[in-house]
Order: structure tokens, then sequence, then C-alpha cells
């Protein structure tokens, strides 16, 4: 039997790696890989609460985290396609439009 | 646990057989190579250019759809499994949601970004 | 048994995503990202969710990985140049406010949870697993469940005009900047 807090402090270890993927890399791409991270962070938090608490309402509440995941990769991934195509680089420190 | 143990069992052998088959070829492997061997046989004709040429943006377009009705299948899972028991309602309810999705859909060929050229 | 498996998969998890944000090479960085959910999956199975661990695969580890693929190909990124001073700076005020962050996690796991036995296992209560979450969703999570599928109707329209434009098809499809030269 995994004790609970095994899992909080894995889960809090790889959400402290996706927010400092988040701050150190300038790939665009790198940052989002960073975010998929903290939300997959976030569903072992759900999972291994629903095991503590023996309710599956966890579970469902993991596999909706999953589609809304779905759905912000394709349109992020859509925006980051469009940005290269406008500014020809994907480095989010390069892409300074509106610091005037 | 005790029913993953095979699975356990298959995932030791196929690791065990990767790495044993690719280091065991890197050891014995002869190391005689001249110019005909290490040139290209690729229907006799030089390769042209760089492989990692950039993909054209239809691929992508396919792609991303592809995991949004990924999604919607992965739901029909759980909704087949209980389907007995949740009866007529339960056939409501995922026609409701494959409708909606069904109008996204209608909306790809409308916009025709399904099409290849 | 199950607590060295779980040790195993959390070693492979930690270390796959630290080489996700710290390899230079795009592409790496996604395969380490593929590692790092199959480990996620296996630890999913561990806690007896069988149908999470499934679909973390089939979602995560096979359809949005190729999509993050995809798109580096697409873009044909190189390897990242990242040096300067600036560049350095910030890199090390990230790991520190990473830090501080963990930091403040573990303290308050620490004072709460205190790690003691949990409700001892019941064996065979998952055999049903995928069935118990159907009913679930399609009795409580009902409404969720509908309205997901309005957030799948917006991100397919939104991928369709954000990737291939307002204009009708041909101007929206510029040829790919590797070919012309």
């Amino acid at each position: 039997m995994i004790p609970l807090s095994w899992a909080l402090i894995l889960s809090a270890v790889v959400f402290v790696i996706g927010v400092i993927g988040v701050l150190i890399r300038r790939n665009a791409i790198v940052i989002f890989m960073s975010i998929e991270l903290m939300l997959n962070a976030a569903n072992l938090v759900f999972v291994a609460f629903s095991q503590h608490l023996r309710s599956i309402d966890g579970q469902v509440f993991v596999f909706f985290v999953m589609t809304v995941a779905a759905a912000e990769v394709a349109v992020g991934l859509a925006i980051i396609v469009n940005l290269f195509r406008l500014r020809e680089t994907v480095m989010v420190d390069e892409v300074n439009l509106l610091k005037g | 646990m005790r029913e993953y143990l095979p699975v356990l069992m298959f995932l030791a052998v196929a690791i065990a057989f990767a790495a044993g088959t690719i280091g065991l070829s890197s050891i014995i492997v002869p190391r005689r190579s001249n110019a005909r061997k290490m040139s290209a046989y690729e229907c006799g004709v030089e390769p042209v250019g760089n492989a990692r040429a950039r993909f054209s943006v239809k691929f992508y377009l396919v792609a991303v759809l592809f995991i949004l009705f990924d999604i919607e299948a992965v739901f029909l899972y759980p909704w087949a499994v209980t389907f007995r028991q949740l009866g007529l309602v339960g056939l409501i309810e995922m026609m409701v949601f494959i409708v909606i999705l069904l109008i996204g859909y209608l909306y790809l060929l409308k916009k025709r970004a399904l099409e290849w050229d | 048994m199950t607590e060295a498996l779980f040790i195993g998969f959390a070693a492979m998890l930690v270390a796959s995503s630290l080489l996700v944000i710290l390899h230079r090479n795009p592409v790496a960085s996604a395969l380490f990202l593929v590692l790092a959910f199959c480990s996620l999956a296996g630890i999913y199975l561990l806690f007896h969710a069988e149908f999470i661990g499934m679909v973390q695969i089939i979602v995560y580890a096979g359809a949005i990985m190729v999509l993050f693929l995809f798109v580096i190909m697409y873009l044909n990124l190189q390897r990242d140049e990242e040096g300067g001073v600036h560049i350095a700076l910030r890199r090390g005020l990230g790991w520190v406010a990473g830090t501080v962050v963990l930091a403040e996690g573990v303290f308050m796991l620490a004072r709460r949870w205190a790690p003691g036995p949990l409700t001892p296992e019941v064996p065979g209560e998952a055999a049903g697993n995928t069935q118990q979450l159907g009913m679930l969703l399609f009795s409580r999570y009902l409404f969720p469940f509908e309205v997901t599928s309005l957030v799948l109707l917006v991100a397919i329209i939104g991928v369709v005009v954000i990737a291939k434009g307002r204009s009708t098809a041909g101007s929206g499809t510029r040829p790919a900047p590797g070919e012309d030269g």
C-alpha cells in the first residue's frame, strides 16, 4: 500500500519541475510541455486521493482534465504554428511586439 | 498486484531483448567498412537535400483533428461498458454529445479543412 | 512490492521530467515527456485506476505527443542556443523560485500530512473500474460531460480558424518555407 504522502510529494516535485521549466526555457514548445507536466502532477493528486478516499470521483475529474488538456494543446500549438509563420521564431522573449 | 505479474514479466523480457540485441550486436559486429559499403543504395540514387525538411501544415491540421476526435472515442469506452445499465437515457446522453461534435465535423467539411489540396 | 514499483516509477518520472526541461533538443524533450507520461500511467495502475492509466497512454503518450513532434518537425527547430548573462540570470532566478515553491509545498505537507496508514487495500474491488467510472460519468457528472463536447467543439473550430485562416482554401496554405529556399 502506497502512503498518500508519497504521491503528494511526488506530485509536488513534478509540478515544481514544470514551474521551473516554464521559468527557465525560452522555447514556447518546451514551455508548453512543462505546462503539460504540471497538469499531470494535478492528475496524480486526483488519482491518489481517489484511492485514499475510496471514491472514484477523482478519476472522473482526471478524465475532464485530460479532455481540457487535449483541447488546450490543439489550440495552443495552432497558435505557436501561426506565431512561427509570422515571426520566424518560437522564442518567447523575441516576441515582444507589444513591448513598445 | 498479482494480476499484473505477467505484464511485468513481459515488460522485463521486452527490455532485456531490446537491450540485449543492441548491446550484443554492438559488441560482436565486425567493423570493416569501405567506400562501397558506406554508399547509399536507395534505388541507386544519391539522396538529395536534408531529410528534416519541413512538413506542410496540412499534416498538422489532420493530426490536431485526430486528437480531438480521439478524445470523443475515449468517452465512448465507459459508455459502452455501462450501456446496459444506462438504457435509453444513456443513449440519449451520448447522442447529445455526438451531435454537438457532429456540428464541428460539419464545420470542417464546410471549411474544406480535410481536403488535401 | 507495490512500494518498490512506485519508487521505481517515481524515479523514472522525476528523471524524465527533469530531462524534459533540461535537454537542449526539443525532439528529445518531447520523447522524454512520453517516458514521463508512461511512468505516470504505471503509477495510475498501482493506484488501481486502470482505465485512467490506459487513457493516459492512448491520449497523452499517443495522441498529444504525436502532435508535439509534428509541430517540432513542422517548425524544423534546431537546438536552442541559450547563452549570455541575461539568460543565465533568468535561469538562476527560475531555479531559485522553483526551489522556494517546492520548499513551501514540502513544508505544508510535512505539517498537515503526516505519513500514516490508509484504509486497508480491498483486493478485487477494482475489477470494474471502467464500469464504475462510466456509471458515475453518465449520472452525477452528466452536465460536465455534455459541456466537454462543447469544449471539443470550440477547439475544433478554433484550430481550423487559427491554422487555416479566415480566407478560403489556397491562400491560407502557404508553401512550407523550407521548399523555396
